[in-house]
């Protein structure tokens, strides 16, 4: 098993986003071509493992990170395009394959790895080591052409495809000057060009291969087939480390095509794999109709009665007590100012709910093991597969597909671990489906989380001081232990990257147990803690009369930019106003209202990867309880955009991922059992619930921030604030329906 | 067992499979034909949905003896290479994010314009209220459909003003 302290996320981003960097760097211009004539195939241009340019010109890129709807596929090829100056049309798109080492300068740090996909951090680890690949290839290619014509290489560049003579104007195709450009050292230092020459970045591109889509042929995990293959569902114990007693399935032999059933144990950390009877059919559907003829019996251990309730009670009495573990401290808080307010909030357990079930599908012989599915942290599920099977990673044969959506589910590796736990007992290929009600019930759950505010300000109304205890059940003490050092889940406001100037700041945590699996979910900590962060600075400007807006503004302009004390982001205060102001402006604030329209704002700045965003939700009051959405605006400075359209699509959609979570889905445990079954009970946005969303994207040229998760944080205080606006009543906890508020 | 001929595509298909099998396993397990997506089993998100005699149609709700006699048609049936027009309203929109439940609402649209050539918002938003989108990726169904409104009756509808201006 990997060290455990190796996964957590804080590692994750500090290792892909930020040591990582420099360890790319290495990796990804090694001092000699990895391919080139003289192999008796024909040539091609290798600069390393993300670019292979053959003969004929044709151009194709390599991705290692995942695609799961954020883009990447399209959006990382498009930088090295750029570099490349390549004509984006002929590019082709190949997720890399699979390997423990796909380069051997390439040493990852922790559990982060090249093929990792999480925090949105692909483009903002990746750019400027990507830029490098294409421009590094240009060079190779001017070089070869300028060998051919006898010239020094600054006479000629590269557009479209080609290398321009600039003198006499003549032309070669990149493919026919592979084969020169192949046997040449590869530069160490290349120019990037300057970002105003751009041609490709910084423009609306379709998503690659979105026809394949459309057409119903993209191949995701579920639609993989592999001769021989058979297919599994699996009944599971109901509760967290609970074991089998005993199973009967002579019932389940009387369903043609059934073929056995075979038990296999949980797994305890880090992963808490529920034990289980997998029901094995030669059709998924011989299996799902087994499966209900199965008998099972379960022990389902001393944690078989927590309940949901019990814990927010639990949580509200122990924001009484202090912390148990402090976080970050500025100032001193018992500084106290002229005036204060205190506020909790609660948070429920949230599924990620990806439309493709979880599946996998593996094959195990013995000194054999050969896997495909959707993995958005490959290396650490291999890692986990060959120890059970008592491999060697680099043994296990692993096939990554597409994924029906990750939003941090496929980080974690349970299901395809399980697959392999079914396929060890079988002569052929597996591949195990999740019916949807197993999906909802046997997820990794977004935290259930408890927030207790305190701020004092002076006789100015100048916040003082400002305390912000979270109480959770942590993922990282579910991953590692009770003694896990893992910093825990305040990022996004909740310690030194806090985004408003105040000068006391006192941020705590505490954690409490409870008998359910904890993961991921899609801006995670930003979104638990920017729900509260920014209600209870809304809740305090109300105090003192002022406007939410100009009182975000003086706690934001004219700070200077800084560097966050704990994960060395930058941060620029300046940018977090605009967006903001930006927002504002578009939603109308300063215009006047028409009858029962209200508006709430709300900013953060986006810790997992250096991007700023706000929003504003205007809402009609429609009832005394009762609101439609007529307009929500999002605003993103997420620096460098690579690709508008996806950027935009990417702000859409988080928009709509924060809508669910505001306003409806929930997962509530009784007896250590999610009630949950599927979405008619955990209910996700529909279509007939969609406000309008329009989004406003900064022109930048900084660094390129994180997309995908950046639009969730701010709409859920953004839409309570409107309601505080509307009606001074202020939501406490979310999803704001358990509170009787109705929309639509 | 027994065996069922079905006519998905504009060919005939014979599969042999219990009577109870939902259409939707017949066409992924047995058929090879993927692009309709299992989501959920029991008709709460449109993945599945396929045309059943033009008819938008949840296949995870239809055992394989009710789909016998039927025109079927899959995603992979509604143009050799993506050129339907609601295919290309999406391909122009840029509709798709993961993607997996884009045959579904394509499927789904293709059956509520041939309901209603011209449908009006409530129509819209209550006939596609069964299919879910976990991307989010609504707003941009929304405008595809519009889009596919005024390129086939020659005449703009009234949402996609409302989408456009706020």
């Amino acid at each position: 098993m990997q060290a455990a302290s190796s996964i957590n996320r804080r590692n994750f981003l500090k290792t892909s986003g930020l040591a990582g960097g420099g360890l790319l760097l290495g990796f990804l211009l090694p001092n000699k071509s990895m391919a080139g004539p003289g192999t008796g195939e024909a040539p091609v241009l290798q600069p390393n493992a993300f670019l292979h340019i053959d003969t004929n010109g044709k151009i194709t890129v390599f991705v290692a990170r995942q695609e799961i709807g954020q883009g990447v596929h399209t959006s990382l090829p498009m930088i090295v395009a750029e570099e490349l100056e390549a004509d984006w049309k002929g590019i082709n798109v190949e997720m890399m394959p699979y390997s423990t080492n796909p380069v051997p300068d390439y040493k990852p740090e922790g559990g982060s790895g090249l093929y990792d996909t999480g925090g949105s951090q692909s483009v903002f680890t990746d750019y400027t080591e990507l830029r490098k690949v294409g421009a590094t290839a240009k060079t190779l290619l001017l070089t070869a052409a300028a060998n051919k014509w006898k010239v020094k290489p600054e006479q000629c560049y590269a557009e479209n495809g080609f290398i321009i003579n600039k003198s006499t104007k003549a032309k070669l195709s990149f493919g026919s000057l592979v084969a020169d450009a192949a046997t040449l050292p590869i530069p160490k230092d290349v120019a990037l060009k300057p970002q105003k020459d751009f041609k490709i970045i910084g423009k609306a591109v379709s998503k690659y291969k979105v026809k394949e889509i459309l057409t119903g042929k993209t191949t995701y995990g579920i639609d993989v087939k592999v001769p021989g293959m058979v297919y599994a569902c699996v009944e599971r114990c109901p509760v967290l480390d609970g074991k089998l007693t005993s199973f009967d399935d002579s019932a389940c032999k009387q369903v043609s095509g059934f073929i056995k059933a075979v038990a296999f144990e949980g797994t305890g950390m880090p992963m808490h794999l529920h034990a289980g009877v997998a029901v094995v059919a030669t059709t998924t559907w011989g299996a799902l109709k087994a499966r209900k003829l199965l008998k099972t019996t379960w022990n389902e251990g001393p944690n078989n009665k927590q309940s949901t309730d019990e814990l927010f009670k639990t949580f509200a009495e122990k924001a009484k007590a202090k912390p148990t573990k402090d976080v970050y401290k500025k100032g001193d808080v018992t500084h106290t100012g002229a005036s204060s307010h205190a506020a909790e909030y609660a948070e429920p357990f949230l599924a990620h709910g990806t439309m493709e079930p979880m599946n996998f599908t593996a094959h195990v012989k013995p000194g054999f093991c050969e896997i495909w599915g959707g993995l958005q942290m490959p290396g650490w599920a291999v890692q986990a597969i060959a120890d059970n099977v008592g491999l060697k990673p680099e043994q296990v044969k692993t096939n990554l597909t597409l994924s029906g959506g990750g939003f941090g589910r496929r980080l974690y590796y349970d299901f395809a671990l399980e697959a392999v736990l079914v396929a060890k007992q079988l002569d052929a290929p597996v591949k195990v489906v999740w019916d949807r009600t197993d999906d909802v019930r046997n997820d990794a759950y977004r935290p259930a989380n408890y927030h207790s505010m305190q701020a004092t300000w002076d006789a100015a109304g100048k916040l003082q001081t400002w305390q912000h205890h979270k109480l959770e059940t942590s993922i990282e003490v579910m991953l590692e232990g009770p003694d896990t050092k893992s910093p825990p889940t305040m990022l996004g406001g909740g310690t030194s990257d806090f985004w408003y100037d105040v000068p006391n700041i006192y941020t705590g945590y505490t954690h409490v147990d409870f008998n359910l699996a904890r993961g991921w979910v899609r801006a995670v900590e930003i979104c638990e803690n920017a729900y509260p962060i920014e209600s209870f600075v809304d809740e305090v400007a109300h105090k003192l009369g002022k406007d939410p807006l100009q009182y975000r503004l003086s706690m934001l302009e004219g700070r200077a930019a800084f560097t966050t004390e704990d994960s060395r982001l930058h941060q620029d205060p300046a940018r977090t106003a605009n967006v903001l102001k930006i927002a504002a402006d578009k939603v109308g604030y300063h215009l006047p209202r028409k009858p029962k329209h209200f508006i709430g704002l709300a900013n953060h700045f986006f810790s997992f990867a250096e991007a700023y965003a706000a929003h504003a939700v205007e809402i009609e009051m429609t009832g005394p309880k009762k609101f439609k959405i007529t307009n929500i605006v999002a605003v993103a400075d997420c620096g460098t955009i690579i690709n508008t359209d996806n950027t935009r699509n990417q702000i859409e959609g988080g928009t709509v991922f924060a809508l669910s979570q505001a306003l409806m889905s929930e997962i509530t445990v009784t007896d250590s059992r999610v009630e949950q079954d599927g979405f008619f009970t955990y209910q996700i946005l529909r279509m007939n619930d969609m406000p309008p969303i329009d989004v406003h994207l900064v022109p930048s040229t900084e660094r390129p921030g994180g997309v995908g998760e950046l639009a969730l944080p701010t709409l859920a205080p953004a839409l309570c604030n409107a309601i505080f606006a509307a009606t001074g009543e202020r939501v406490r906890r979310l999803p704001i329906g358990k509170d009787g508020w109705e929309w639509g | 067992m027994p065996t069922y001929t079905l006519n998905i595509n504009n060919k005939q298909h014979t599969v042999e499979a219990d009577e109870d099998m939902p259409l939707l396993w017949a066409l992924r397990d047995l058929l090879n034909l993927t692009g309709t997506k299992f989501g959920c089993g029991v008709s709460s998100c449109g993945a599945c949905t396929v045309l059943m005699n033009n008819q938008a149609t949840r296949s995870c709700q239809v055992p394989l003896q009710g789909a016998v006699g039927a025109k079927i048609t899959t995603i992979e049936g509604l143009s050799q290479d993506g050129t339907h027009p609601v295919q290309k309203a999406w391909e122009k929109i840029g509709v798709p994010q993961c993607g997996y439940c884009q045959s579904g609402q394509i499927m789904n649209v293709v059956g509520l314009l041939k309901a209603h050539p011209k449908p009006t918002n409530e129509q819209i938003e209550t006939m596609m209220a069964g299919n879910l989108c976990r991307c989010g990726t609504y707003q941009r169904i929304k405008q595809a459909i519009h889009l596919v409104i005024a390129e086939t009756t020659g005449s703009p509808s009234g949402m996609r003003k409302t989408i456009t201006t706020k």
